[in-house]
């Protein structure tokens, strides 16, 4: 394995444990003050996570140019916003 | 638009246990926390079933996001792999959020339930396998890979990519309709006819799980299917629950997963299915 694939592992390992431990402190707060603002975010910043991996996973192929795999991952992020938009039409 | 559903009044303390345990036993056979959630939540708690789906949604995006970090460091995702694959996921996945209103539960419960059942027998069958090869220089190709095991190091090459795809199109499907994984569909396939050994299956499945569930979980999130308490109690429990799974995985010794899978398969499979009757 590369040390560009090993590198962008690192960092994508930091996006996910950095949004699942937010979202995580969230959720416990918005469970233990029974307040729904925080349970809201939480649950946003929960599914938005692997958003922001596919983000990271895209610009760190982009900087490899590595462009087939950075067009692919462009690809998903594209639907994935498509699932968003749909969902603020519904 | 809304984005909470009907508050449902069960402790928190017995939500939370019910996602560490079905998080570690997701996590445990890289199945996702979803396929024993939904039922437990719909059938025990009696939680509308379109609650408990988008519950166990957001609850598996916790769950695979967690034990990503761990499989990422053994270094048992195939990155390349799950990143061409999650093109086939992400779309099922939207389109199963899309559809699911569509179809009767009875419906969905019986094509899943023969679906689970019909995989169980395949792994059963097949767990024998080793689809790994032994010489070490062998070349990969751009989607294969190797994996350290034993201290041995083991190649593996990507077969039947179109199969692959089709198998997570499916399963990203079936992830937005029912609120799974996809796993389940996803790592028999791949490990019983694309050559990926069933480790690397599971953390590349796991991988794409968290993307896959994203694309249907806004919809579910816009339609207001998300009760805010029950999703977050379940969740929270998901996470330790699942990264203990991550990490006792690693010592299940590759024959007993696959078999030990086969039979968690068939057994939700004909639970699901008798539920359509």
């Amino acid at each position: 394995m590369s040390s560009h694939t090993r590198r962008l592992e690192r960092v994508i390992e930091a996006a996910l444990t950095g949004g699942v431990a937010l979202s995580g402190l969230l959720l416990v707060a918005g469970l233990v003050l029974g307040s729904t603002d925080p349970l809201w975010w939480g649950v946003l910043l929960l599914i938005l996570t692997p958003v922001v991996r596919v983000v990271v996973v895209t610009v760190g192929l982009v900087l490899d140019h590595d462009w087939l795999f950075a067009s692919v991952s462009l690809f998903v992020l594209g639907v994935l916003l498509s699932s968003v938009y749909v969902a603020g039409r519904l | 638009m809304r984005y909470d559903a009907a508050v449902i009044a069960l402790p928190t303390l017995i939500l939370v246990l019910t996602g560490a345990a079905t998080g570690l036993i997701g996590a445990l056979l890289g199945l996702g926390g979803g396929v024993f959630l939904v039922p437990l939540l719909a059938l025990t708690f009696g939680v509308p079933i379109r609650t408990a789906i988008a519950a166990s949604l957001i609850s598996v995006i916790a769950t695979a996001s967690a034990s990503s970090t761990i499989n990422l460091e053994r270094g048992l995702v195939n990155m390349r792999l799950g990143m061409a694959l999650e093109v086939a996921t992400t779309i099922g996945g939207l389109a199963g959020g899309l559809i699911a209103v569509t179809l009767t539960q009875r419906q969905l419960f019986l094509a899943f339930g023969a679906t689970l059942a019909l995989m169980g027998v395949v792994m059963a069958v097949r767990s024998g396998r080793r689809n790994v090869i032994d010489d070490a220089s062998v070349e990969p190709g751009r989607l294969g890979g190797r994996l350290m095991e034993s201290g041995q190091t083991y190649v593996y090459r990507v077969r039947r990519l179109p199969l692959a795809m089709a198998a997570s199109l499916v399963a990203g499907a079936i992830s937005g309709l029912l609120g799974v994984g996809g796993g389940i569909i996803k790592v028999p396939v791949l490990n019983a006819f694309c050559g990926i050994p069933i480790r690397v299956a599971a953390a590349t499945s796991a991988f794409m799980i968290g993307v896959t569930g994203a694309a249907s979980a806004f919809i579910y999130f816009g339609r207001g299917d998300v009760a805010l308490h029950l999703t977050a109690a379940v969740a929270i429990g998901a996470l330790p629950g699942s990264l203990l799974g991550a990490r006792l995985s690693h010592r299940v010794e590759a024959r007993s997963l696959k078999l030990i899978m086969a039979v968690v398969l068939l057994v939700v499979g004909l639970r699901m299915a008798l539920e359509s009757f």
